[in-house]
């Protein structure tokens, strides 16, 4: 079928195989213990190989299946060096490299333990090196593990086509963020109750869950069809993915936000995930970059006058 | 999960923007009143002549049949061409009633009104909502006595939007005493011309008449004029939800993606600018809005509570365009122009057809399961 945005059995069955290895390794309610998360399990799981010909040792799926992976990745808020790792791997096969960004003069690694490179957001889009010495500082609202690290002078930028690769898994990851503190807060919105009814029966609540809804739709079809653009060349994928760099962060951040909002004061202690996920998406707001959404042609820009 | 052009729907795509480029008006659509009754229906005869017409139409009923995919293939080339509107007066005929009529009318109604639907012969408007029933339709209280074989209708439908100018009308009404809310409605054919029905245009802050109030005095409507079983109007009139998916108002939500290319066109805006970023983000969305619209046309089976995802969606973001427009135009804004004219038209896009509100309530309620609130 040359139409078709139904996804394929193949690919359900890979998401279920996740969601077992995810909900027996990954479980959110691990974060309030504060532990590193290993690779292990996602190691064991092929999560690094997926993409790989199968001659190569991979199962040979793509891109767009490896996305929706991530975003099953995001909604359990795993380690970023997963991310990095699955991205950086098609530089440097046998990498662990946890995910960079710029600040100022400075890189800033996050969850750095054990890893052999870094990949960096930075201007020039990302970046893969050595990882450099590390220096610690204290994370935000004691997030994750993070470290200061001197640029490393011989690093490497990532081409066009991986640059998008990283850029559409990150944004899968926002989306798995958003979806997880969607869930999260629809579920407490069922159960807690006030005035003699659940909450979420008061329109002042639906409506927010209502938005998080409509930005999630939004993400979830920017997704596929950028990830279908990547996988199969088009020459809108440029355009796509400024799309999605430009509003998954968005809605990641508002959802997460809406989350905390709507779990009330259990939502703004730390005994609750709800605040996990916003500092999941601060992190990956800060490691998709910005990508200029007024560059490309519009697939969609109107024919001239003189066009016959 | 594909979207790659087979070489006929490649084909396809060429032959629709090379006819649409060749037949497209030259001149602007009118904004009210018979002169743009006149346009559609030309518009729509020189469609209907080359075979452009009835897209999603299944081909028994004179239609093309078209695949999902290949409506949206033409409804990207019709608005990259800037055809016509397809939010004209043949768009309730065309994408409501005639489908409501193709899924549950008799032969006979088949017969008589669909061909002049499809030709741009006749033009039809809703009669769905009342003073008193706005988002709350089931609380109807127009009247349709059962007469040997008529109906006798007495009350009073507004916002019947085209009512001034159309043939016919898909009517909601009550026709079981006694019985309340969901029940005992039917979905009549009512022929505008038939004595004790009066039309009083309403100007929209537009400063257009689209809309009308429509009052029926004895109004008598053969009893064959009903489409589905008497009393189960209800049912008739949400038959057509599934085939909202496959409308014109696709053309309109691709629209929009031409419309941000036009404002990023006139505002000119520096790099890095507050007007850059916002144009950016409109840019972002009208692509975001794109991407749902074809996932939605394509993804089976249909999610039947997702049409509320995608119209608000483009509803809030026709108001976006349109407002960052008017902030681009400055001080010109206050003048009439296409896009004075459509800012002010887009104030409709989050009341009609289900408030934003409405529509908030059905995705928290349908899509994510929280509980209803409790009603009457």
């Amino acid at each position: 079928m040359s139409f078709d945005l139904t996804p394929g059995e193949d690919l359900r069955q890979i998401l279920d195989a996740a969601q077992s290895m995810l909900d027996s390794h990954y479980p959110v309610a691990r974060l309030r213990d504060g532990g590193a998360d290993g690779l292990d399990p996602l190691v064991d799981f092929g999560a690094f190989l997926l993409a790989l010909p199968e001659k190569e040792g991979g199962a040979g799926f793509s891109v767009v299946e490896e996305a929706q992976l991530h975003v099953a990745f995001g909604r359990h808020l795993v380690t970023t060096t997963a991310l990095a790792t699955a991205i950086a791997r098609r530089i440097e096969p046998e990498a662990v490299a946890a995910a960079g960004v710029v600040d100022g003069d400075r890189w800033l690694a996050i969850a750095p333990r054990d890893a052999s490179h870094i990949l960096a957001r930075t201007d020039e889009g990302f970046v893969f090196a050595k990882m450099g010495a590390q220096s610690d500082v204290v994370p935000f609202g004691a997030s994750r593990p993070m470290a200061r690290i001197v640029p490393p002078p011989d690093h490497r930028r990532a081409d066009r086509e991986t640059d998008h690769t990283a850029c559409l898994l990150v944004a899968a990851q926002l989306l798995g963020v958003a979806i997880g503190a969607r869930d999260l807060a629809v579920d407490h919105a069922r159960t807690r109750e006030q005035f003699g009814r659940p909450i979420g029966s008061f329109q002042a609540v639906k409506h927010h869950a209502a938005d998080m809804a409509l930005g999630i739709e939004m993400v979830s079809a920017l997704l596929d069809t950028a990830a279908i653009a990547l996988r199969d060349g088009h020459e809108s994928v440029g355009f796509q993915i400024a799309a999605l760099v430009r509003i998954a962060p968005r809605v990641a951040l508002e959802t997460a936000r809406a989350g905390i909002q709507i779990h009330g004061g259990i939502g703004f202690s730390a005994e609750a995930d709800a605040h996990h996920f916003l500092k999941q998406a601060h992190i990956l707001r800060q490691f998709i970059g910005t990508y200029d959404m007024l560059q490309d042609p519009a697939p969609l820009a109107p024919y001239g006058k003189d066009v016959s | 999960m594909e979207l790659t052009p087979t070489a006929e729907d490649a084909a396809f795509r060429i032959a629709a923007r090379d006819w649409l480029l060749a037949n497209r008006p030259s001149d602007p659509a009118p904004r009210d009143g018979q002169a743009s009754r006149d346009y559609a229906t030309r518009w729509l005869a020189t469609c209907h002549a080359a075979g452009w017409s009835g897209l999603a139409w299944p081909t028994d009923y004179g239609g093309q049949g078209l695949s999902a995919a290949r409506l949206m293939l033409w409804y990207e080339e019709y608005v990259r061409a800037r055809a016509p509107s397809t939010l004209d007066c043949t768009f309730v005929a065309l994408n409501h009633a005639g489908p409501t009529i193709i899924a549950r009318g008799t032969e006979a109604q088949k017969a008589f009104h669909l061909p002049r639907i499809l030709e741009g012969r006749s033009i039809w408007c809703q009669g769905f909502s009342e003073p008193g029933a706005g988002s709350d339709l089931a609380a109807l209280r127009t009247t349709g006595r059962v007469e040997g074989d008529e109906l006798v209708v007495n009350g009073q439908k507004i916002w019947s939007s085209y009512a001034d100018i159309a043939d016919y009308q898909e009517l909601l009404i009550r026709t079981e005493p006694g019985a309340s809310r969901h029940k005992g409605l039917s979905w009549v054919i009512c022929d505008m011309t038939l004595p004790g029905i009066t039309v009083r245009p309403i100007a929209n802050m537009a400063g257009v008449t689209h809309f009308a109030e429509v009052f029926y005095d004895d109004v008598r409507i053969p009893l064959e004029n009903v489409v589905g079983e008497l009393h189960d109007g209800w049912s008739v009139a949400m038959t057509t939800l599934a085939f909202e998916r496959r409308t014109a108002a696709l053309a309109l939500q691709l629209e929009l993606s031409v419309k941000v290319e036009d404002l990023i066109a006139m505002a000119d805006a520096a790099p890095g600018s507050a007007t850059a970023e916002r144009l950016a983000d409109l840019r972002a969305e009208a692509a975001g809005l794109r991407a749902m619209t074809w996932r939605t046309a394509l993804r089976e089976p249909a999610t039947p509570f997702d049409g509320s995802l995608m119209r608000l969606t483009f509803a809030e973001l026709a108001q976006s365009i349109h407002r960052a427009a008017m902030d681009v135009l400055g001080p010109a804004g206050l003048v009439d122009s296409h896009w004075s004219y459509d800012y002010l038209e887009s104030y409709s896009e989050t009341i009609a057809g289900g408030a934003a509100e409405i529509q908030r309530n059905i995705i928290a309620e349908r899509i994510l399961g929280l509980p209803r609130e409790p009603r009457p």
